[in-house]
């Protein structure tokens, strides 16, 4: 499959089995087969690689912030095989559910430590 | 009747998300300072906010995606996070705006300070979002902002001269005031008609409520209904002032002035609906800013939004809404007077117009995203005409709001 990683991956909205939204692409990594061809070996999700790719003060100041949350610096960024993903239209769909990748520690953090203490956090209102 | 009932709701939700706070402010005092001579104004922001909302509805309803999630496709990560962070600024200075206007409403109907009012507002407004149903929201506060109806009413009780109102509106002038002026509160008018929230939230409630391409026509008629409805009424309160306050030499400070008109015309009742539907408006644009602080950040870093699911799923994006709801809180309780907020809010806005429409209209154009959805040429050729209308208020607004010292 042709695809342009600049045009149609790098940005776009990943989305799980169920519809549910895991992050953006945020970068991609390339890796090498046996005979030396690259190949597009992953996505990658996260403040960290995004931080990285905005650069400047405006990077470092998003990744800082996202670090704040983590204990282990630097922050890894969620890798996506690219054999996960099953469709790109509008968004990069992927075949796995979201349980089955793990979540991002901003989102652990305030789910645990905020959002998860007020009640009536398990309910969705519609 | 399901349909025209869904159809209602639409409209509804429509003229909801229209007037707030800064129509209430910028109508009031164009009608005040320059009679009818801003009617021109509000009719070229409702066709501009018709065009793109179309638009914006399209889009959402064609992939499945809104505006912001886009806009980084599109601008890139980089142009796109300054962009985020102009837009979530106006965004959370507009909703502390609106909070404030909720202050105001309540003081205006039981005489409390608004200061006091104005953690009751935030608390309120922080928690509909945390429970009540989205649909619901929507309309029961675009229903009660429609008792906006009354200053209409109040046109015809009042010894209102239709003629001098009709000469007015198509031959304005500066009334002895000043041009600057004038083109001041033009720029602010303007702004407050196109809030960019209204197409992030628009947008957003298209994907949330999953509109698919068959229900295009229905998102179509419900924007061009429930826009112009607004309108309307937005002009009704330009109207009132020009009868009232102007040849009473009476300039609107807050939001008793703005009242002023139904109060002679129905008295108390008047002040009682005045005050009701004061309240339904900003409360409920409070919601709509509120959520499009918070969309905007997770749509444009691919975070579970909206409140389909439970906010632990989502607790990023529930963070953002109580920070946000928060910071406006805050904003107000510096003592800022909330009129005063609400002047500036517009001018900003109107700076950061063209970061949302400018986008918009790139992605409408886009086959990628829409195959042949795509505008028609007569839709580029009205949205290429308006967004030179937003380039130029956007480029004139702080030398205006410098030049005027804020429209004196």
């Amino acid at each position: 499959m042709r695809i342009q990683v600049s045009q149609e991956l790098l940005d776009r909205q990943l989305v799980d089995r169920d519809g549910r939204l895991i992050g953006k692409v945020d970068d991609v990594e390339f890796g090498f087969d046996a005979d030396g061809v690259p190949y597009l070996r992953s996505l990658l999700s996260g403040p960290g690689v995004l931080g990285q790719r905005v650069g400047g003060r405006l990077g470092r100041m998003l990744v800082l912030t996202a670090e704040r949350f983590v204990t282990d610096r630097p922050m890894a960024p969620l890798r996506i095989p690219y054999a996960l993903v099953m469709r790109v239209d509008s968004a990069v769909w992927l075949r796995v559910s979201a349980d089955e990748l793990p979540t991002s520690p901003v989102e652990e953090w305030l789910r645990r430590n905020l959002i998860g203490r007020i009640p009536g956090a398990d309910r969705a209102s519609g | 009747m399901r349909k025209l009932l869904a159809a209602t709701l639409g409209i509804l939700s429509a003229v909801g998300g229209f007037v707030d706070i800064g129509d209430l402010v910028a109508a009031g005092q164009a009608g005040a300072r320059f009679g009818m001579a801003h009617a021109w104004v509000l009719l070229l922001g409702v066709v501009a906010i018709c065009a793109y909302a179309e638009m914006a509805g399209r889009i959402a309803a064609v992939t499945g995606r809104a505006v912001f999630d886009l806009i980084r496709e599109r601008l890139g990560a980089r142009m796109a996070l300054v962009n985020l962070v102009a837009s979530y600024l106006v965004t959370v200075i507009t909703l502390a705006a609106e909070l404030g206007g909720v202050a105001l409403a309540l003081r205006l109907a039981t005489g409390v300070p608004y200061l006091l009012w104005v953690p009751v507002a935030g608390i309120a407004v922080w928690l509909v979002l945390w429970r009540m149903r989205f649909p619901v929201m929507e309309r029961v506060f675009g229903l009660a902002g429609l008792a906006l109806v009354v200053f209409a009413v109040a046109l015809f009780w009042l010894p209102t001269d239709w003629a001098a109102l009709g000469r007015g509106a198509v031959a304005p002038d500066d009334s002895g005031q000043g041009w600057g002026a004038y083109w001041f509160v033009a720029v602010a008018l303007f702004a407050s008609t196109v809030s960019p929230y209204e197409v992030f939230f628009f947008s957003s409630g298209g994907v949330e409520e999953r509109w698919s391409v068959n229900d295009l026509a229905d998102a179509r008629f419900s924007v061009l209904v429930g826009f112009p409805i607004g309108g309307f009424l937005a002009l009704s309160l330009i109207a009132t002032a020009a009868v009232v306050l102007r040849p009473a030499g009476l300039s609107v400070d807050s939001l008793d002035q703005v009242a002023h008109p139904v109060v002679l015309a129905f008295g108390g009742v008047g002040l009682a609906v005045a005050a009701l539907a004061f309240f339904a408006v900003t409360f409920g644009a409070a919601l709509e800013t509120g959520l499009s602080a918070a969309y905007a950040a997770a749509q444009y870093f691919g975070w579970q939004w909206g409140k389909r699911v439970s906010p632990r799923e989502a607790a990023r994006f529930h963070t953002v809404l109580l920070v946000s709801v928060l910071l406006g809180v805050l904003l107000l309780l510096t003592t800022v007077d909330p009129v005063t907020l609400t002047e500036y809010m517009l001018i900003i806005s109107a700076v950061a117009l063209p970061l949302t429409y400018l986008p918009i209209l790139v992605v409408a154009n886009d086959r990628t995203y829409l195959g042949d959805r795509v505008n028609g040429r007569a839709l580029n050729l009205l949205g290429a005409v308006l967004l030179v209308v937003i380039l130029a208020a956007s480029i004139v607004a702080v030398p205006l709001a410098i030049g005027t010292r804020m429209g004196q």
